[in-house]
């Protein structure tokens, strides 16, 4: 029996060592790797100065083109990424205030995302391989429950997240494997829509008071930063569109510019305009608050 | 509680400790440990089906006693029969019953009758369809005096619910596993380091291939109408190392668990997907089952004597009731039925017994036989599981007819954010380590074993699947 818990005992320790070798890798990777996301590409960067940035989900992600903004002459970047929510958001905010980024003004995406005061996973795990060097990031989980876990287990949090952090991931971290992320200053634009237009119903959302938005809105004052919350379009096939009027009376700040655009013609989704949707919107919210800066 | 999970990662040392510390001085303190961390694992799931695991376990131990002590062979019968009876009337119940009733109605719809069936809203016990047929087959034997019945109740009830192959086997015999829990067990070390080899073996399978072809066979089966002929193939290949790593791994793991305790378990699989034809495949996959099925239904029912027709009739039975036992569908029942027909030749041109040799390959045309055979039977077997895989036989045929019409063999990308061909390194992978090793139990022991052993945890660690748990297939069952 000896013998036996002598063996196990160095199965264990080889178990450990291998979750320490492996924490060390991946974690290594991904510090070096600045172009897959707009998260590493965020932590990767220090000391930027923007005009305006976009911050909020897909419909941030595919929706503004910083383009028609840099070309008169404000420096901008669409930060929206695919399937984050608020909570996400504000810790975006936060790393880049702790990355020292000079932001003017902050255009947030507050329509869909303020019904929940939910994460998302798969946002949440590309924060991960920072946990370690990131106060920040580290302070934003605190309060989480497996937190301990995810700081303490060497190579738990890879395992945890294998689906988006895991080894494909680190293995096109390591070869220096572009994605699109960041191709159009952040910008990713959707297709045409093909066939018939299946309609958003929205009858099961209620706006309510956010904490991560209310997060947002105590950092822009912190740090001097305009902050603009907005609406954006979704067909107006959209079941309950009444949901965008809700939102103003929990929120009376935020403008509304669900009916920017309209036509389907705009649409690669109910929820997403195509690429010459995305161009209208961006010039309408560009006239709406910065024209009039450029034309006093 | 799975055993890739942190609950029997935390429950297996404990009991093992229990067992081997305080229990160590006595077979029956052995045993006793082992029927109350079994009825613990069970409860884990859902405690009501404790119950009928008990029922089971009863009426199995008192009908044996009946049939043995009876006098004339007609009250043997009875006491068999109703045994039977029971036994399978409960399975029939949970497993088969909503699946005839709404066949029937279907049935009735068809011919212009409209019906609204009564169905049951029961959860399958776990593991049902395994202990009903340990209990059968112990009956059974006592009625063909082959054993004689335990006396003993908690040797017979550790038979029948000994943790480690409770809910997925494998199915155990009286003959196999009731001698080794009529002795106090000894501890060797070999024996032990053999099972925990095994176990971790078992779980590279599960969470590093099993769970890894599953993102991609899932991705490509409920999706198949978008998938190009390529993706298709993938698809059936994917999930051929799915079920075969999900159920095999299960096996392993379960055999290497009682190898801590000291008890060995039947051998489950035997590299299957390196068989030469069908037969061959038949007698290394599910070994437990199928010789199970061969010893009390095939040769029952007169085996490979008797005329052709016989002969027929009893492959054909045998295949779609093996179908059958896996589920409560026609996809199985279809299953079952090809198989059977891939079987027919070989039975008829008495060929079925050919393959009954160990090979080795070489630089001669007879390896080349040898290869190109196992290629066929394994195209033929993925052939197959496309019927087992899919939701509805119609989706099935869909299936191959989109994956014969669609004639494009490019990349393609899913919506799972991976692209069709990315898991084939790993398969290629496995497969070259399950060749070299396929005459070991498992790759680990030998030489290197440190080294091999790291690079198996470092396997299940860097290349398992965490995020997007998946039970055992075989669970269902």
């Amino acid at each position: 029996m000896n013998k036996f818990l002598q063996f196990i005992l160095k199965a264990l320790a080889i178990l450990l060592l291998t979750m320490v070798l492996l924490d060390l890798l991946y974690t290594t990777v991904y510090l070096q790797s600045n172009s897959r996301s707009k998260i590493d590409y965020l932590y990767n960067s220090k000391d930027k100065n923007y005009d305006v940035i976009f911050l909020g989900s897909s419909r941030v992600n595919n929706h503004f083109v910083p383009k028609l903004f840099n070309e008169n002459g404000y420096k901008t970047f669409n930060f929206g990424i695919t399937r984050s929510r608020l909570e996400e958001s504000a810790l975006m905010l936060k790393l880049m205030v702790e990355r020292n980024y000079k932001i003017k003004t902050l255009i947030l995406q507050v329509d869909l995302n303020i019904n929940t005061n939910d994460h998302s996973e798969a946002i949440r795990s590309l924060f991960m391989p920072y946990l370690h060097q990131s106060k920040t990031i580290r302070n934003h989980y605190k309060s989480i429950p497996e937190y301990n876990k995810l700081l303490y287990i060497p190579f738990y949090r890879y395992m945890n997240y294998d689906a988006r952090i895991g080894f494909r991931e680190m293995y096109n971290s390591a070869i220096h494997k572009k994605t699109n992320a960041l191709d159009k200053d952040g910008f990713n634009p959707l297709k045409n829509h093909n066939g018939k237009m299946i309609p958003a119903d929205l009858s099961k959302y209620y706006p309510k008071k956010n904490i991560a938005y209310e997060e947002i809105k105590a950092i822009c004052k912190a740090n001097n930063i305009n902050l603009i919350a907005i609406t954006t379009p979704m067909c107006m096939s959209t079941i309950n569109r009444d949901y965008f009027n809700h939102i103003k009376s929990v929120y009376p700040e935020i403008h509304n510019f669900e009916n920017a655009v309209t036509d389907d013609k705009y649409f690669a989704t109910c929820g997403h305009m195509n690429k010459d949707g995305a161009v209208e919107f961006t010039k309408v919210v560009f006239d709406a608050f910065f024209k009039t800066k450029l034309n006093p | 509680m799975f055993f890739n999970s942190l609950h029997f990662a935390v429950f297996l040392p404990i009991v093992f400790i229990l067992y081997w510390t305080f229990a160590s001085k006595s077979k029956n303190y052995q045993n006793y440990i082992l029927i109350l961390a079994s009825y613990y694992f069970y409860s884990c799931w859902d405690f009501r089906f404790l119950f009928l695991l008990i029922f089971s376990t009863l009426l199995c131990y008192f009908l044996a006693l009946k049939i043995e002590n009876s006098k004339t062979l007609s009250a043997r019968k009875f006491w068999l029969w109703l045994c039977i009876a029971i036994n399978l009337g409960f399975l029939g119940i949970f497993k088969y019953y909503n699946f005839f009733v709404t066949s029937f109605s279907e049935l009735l719809q068809a011919v212009g009758v409209n019906s609204s069936p009564l169905l049951l809203k029961v959860i399958l016990p776990v593991g049902i369809s395994f202990y009903t047929f340990h209990g059968l087959s112990y009956i059974i034997d006592i009625y063909y005096k082959r054993i004689k019945s335990e006396k003993n109740f908690v040797d017979y009830s550790l038979f029948v619910s000994y943790f480690p192959l409770l809910v997925a086997g494998p199915i155990e015999r009286a003959t196999h596993l009731l001698p080794q829990l009529k002795v106090k067990r000894e501890f060797n070390f070999e024996k032990a380091k053999e099972g925990v080899y095994q176990i971790i073996w078992g779980l590279v399978k599960k969470v590093v291939i099993a769970d890894s072809c599953a993102n991609y066979a899932n991705a490509i089966f409920d999706n198949y109408n978008s998938m190009n002929s390529l993706s298709l193939i993938l698809g059936a290949i994917y999930f051929a190392f799915q079920i075969y790593g999900d159920f095999s791994g299960y096996s392993d793991i379960a055999l290497g668990t009682s190898k801590l305790f000291g008890i060995d378990l039947l051998k489950n699989f035997n590299y299957p997907y390196f068989s030469r034809d069908i037969a061959e495949f038949w007698r290394r996959w599910h070994i437990s089952l199928t010789t199970w099925f061969r010893d009390y239904l095939y040769i029952p029912l007169g085996g490979s004597k008797g005329s052709k027709w016989f002969k027929v009739r009893n492959t054909f039975i045998i295949f779609l009731v093996s179908g059958f036992w896996h589920g409560a569908s026609w996809t199985f029942v279809a299953w079952g039925f090809i198989n059977a027909l891939y079987f027919l030749p070989l039975l008829l041109l008495k060929r079925n017994r050919k393959n009954l040799d160990d090979f080795t390959l070489s630089f001669n045309f007879e390896s080349i036989r040898i290869v190109f055979n196992i290629l066929i039977t394994f195209v033929i077997t993925c052939f197959a599981w496309i019927f087992f895989r899919a939701k509805t036989i119609q989706d099935a045929f869909q299936y191959i007819k989109r994956l014969f019409e669609n004639g494009t063999f490019s990349e393609q990308y899913f919506s799972i954010e991976r692209y069709n061909h990315e898991l084939l390194a790993l398969v290629l992978l496995f497969i070259f380590v399950e060749w070299n090793n396929r005459t070991k139990i498992e790759p680990i022991s030998g030489k290197y074993s440190w080294l091999k052993l790291s690079l198996c945890l470092a396997a299940i660690l860097a290349l398992g699947v965490f995020s997007d748990y998946k039970e055992f297939i075989y669970f269902q069952f």
